[in-house]
């Protein structure tokens, strides 16, 4: 059983494997697209890093994070983001469109799983070089830290996953909509608005909000609870939480690929 | 908009509430039409169209029509912006006729007005970079990173006025702040109209430069074009 299971995983990873080879040339094969990439995600990173800078020059805390531990913060945020990035975008944000076309009908008769091969399919290789920015700041902001305890970047380890499952299960869940509705333009809006809300610490939230954003719309897990645990003293029934709500999210959203699936009339033939 | 409630729920280090002279409600008025302004004067749809008719070749039908593939696009993107105009006001103007927000009616067409006419400059923004696919076929990841900077340069993340020096003066005069921080601060009563007229010569200014570039780039760029997918 083990050993079956073994097996399969290392299908899937020698399959993954193929996924960036040719994700690797696909993307050489337009070089100053692959450039854009990298320039777009710095900008969206220099945005953010620059509204805090001159929020701070009028304020000495917001939400009561100081600078060092807003950059932190947004550390953490550009690293969760990079992954999103690289692994989900190309594939889930033109998803409707393979429905449309008919395209989806070409992944899912090949022999494995079709949530594997419609999330996991093209990769952004151009990324790459944001995560390793994204991972620089996250190194030089935790290094400006009056006491940094570097062993706290341990809970890293276990809570980027984390939140890399968050993001994946609830975009994924908003693609699959596609399934039973075709244009989802707006669910992807929705999705983006919400995604906004990671983007800030939650203390900034009112409590009710909060209440909201650690339960309903788990988007204050995605980069305030890893800042936490880097920043502050940990918190184990937090984290447990993260966890948990993280492996509950991805059961829901194989349970909501499949009720989606019986919803599909192919649109191509 | 929580932002702005977070950051005045704190005081400075000198004890002053404002920030720059200006209370929350100013903040919050700012950030409620800054995304409504934001919406209308960026172009991501169209630009991406524009793109795919030159590297699938469908662009062959369109320069055989009777007009041109600038007036093709730009009046589509002009139709598109007054239609979303005219719904997505609703929800500024509900909530500032509702919340004591300071906010000036009679101010809101000029606004308007400004972005409008700065959609033209990004529409000739959006023509270079699609005259770009002439030469490299594949402009998608430069639409994204151009329009993240011009969001940047708008002023939609934080009102230009309270961006320390220089950088202030240099965001200011770029004719950028017309599609973001004019239209808004003219409308919440930041600036007046003699700000209003330097927004439309900086947009002015930027139509001249960047259609003069757009005209010569689009003709070296037709000069290389083989056509593809025809």
């Amino acid at each position: 059983m083990i050993l079956e299971k073994l097996k399969l995983l290392k299908k899937y990873c020698g399959i993954y494997y193929s996924f960036f080879k040719a994700s690797l040339i696909a993307d050489l094969e337009y070089r100053a697209n692959f450039a854009a990439r990298i320039v777009t995600d710095v900008v969206w990173y220099f945005a953010q890093i620059m509204t805090f800078t001159v929020l701070f020059k009028y304020r000495p805390t917001i939400g009561g994070w100081n600078l060092q531990e807003m950059n932190v913060f947004l550390g953490i945020l550009f690293v969760t983001d990079a992954f999103f990035m690289i692994i989900l975008y190309d594939n889930l944000e033109r998803f409707s469109d393979k429905i449309r076309k008919g395209d989806l009908d070409f992944l899912l008769v090949k022999p494995i799983n079709s949530q594997f091969m419609v999330s996991f399919q093209k990769l952004a290789i151009a990324i790459f070089g944001n995560l390793l920015i994204g991972t620089a700041w996250l190194l030089w902001s935790f290094s400006k830290l009056p006491n940094p305890e570097p062993i706290r970047l341990l809970w890293l380890l276990i809570l980027i996953p984390c939140s890399f499952g968050i993001v994946y299960s609830i975009r994924f869940m908003m693609s699959s909509v596609a399934l039973i509705f075709t244009k989802t333009e707006n669910t992807q809006f929705l999705f983006y608005q919400l995604y906004r809300l990671s983007m800030r610490p939650d203390s900034i939230y009112s409590i009710k909000v909060r209440y909201v954003l650690m339960s309903v719309f788990p988007f204050a897990l995605i980069a305030s609870v890893p800042a936490r645990a880097v920043l502050f003293e940990a918190n184990p029934m937090l984290f447990a939480w993260t966890v948990a709500v993280t492996i509950i999210l991805i059961y829901l959203s194989t349970r909501f690929w499949n009720y989606c699936l019986k919803f599909y009339t192919s649109a191509s033939s | 908009m929580f932002l702005w409630f977070a950051i005045f729920s704190t005081r400075s280090a000198g004890g002053d509430q404002n920030i720059n002279g200006m209370g929350m409600n100013s903040y919050l008025a700012y950030a409620l039409w800054a995304a409504f302004f934001a919406r209308i004067s960026a172009n991501w749809a169209y630009e991406f169209r524009m793109s795919d008719e030159i590297e699938s070749g469908s662009i062959n039908s369109l320069l055989t029509k009777p007009m041109s593939f600038f007036e093709y696009y730009l009046f589509q993107l002009l139709g598109h912006k007054a239609v979303t105009t005219f719904f997505s006001l609703m929800i500024p103007l509900a909530l500032s006729m509702a919340l004591p927000w300071p906010m000036n009616l009679s101010r809101i067409p000029l606004a308007i007005i400004l972005v409008f006419y700065y959609l033209v400059l990004v529409h000739l923004i959006a023509m270079c970079v699609t005259t770009t696919g002439f030469f490299i076929n594949r402009t998608g990841s430069i639409t994204v990173a151009k329009n993240l900077i011009l969001w940047l340069l708008t002023g939609e993340l934080v009102p230009l006025d309270i961006v320390p020096s220089p950088w202030k003066e240099y965001l200011l005069v770029l004719p950028f702040s017309s599609g973001v921080y004019y239209p808004v601060a003219y409308i919440t009563g930041r600036i007046g109209h003699r700000e209003m007229l330097t927004g439309f010569l900086s947009v002015t200014a930027g139509i001249i430069v960047v259609g003069s570039f757009m005209v010569f780039y689009w003709r070296q760029g037709l000069r290389k074009y083989v056509g593809t997918g025809a």
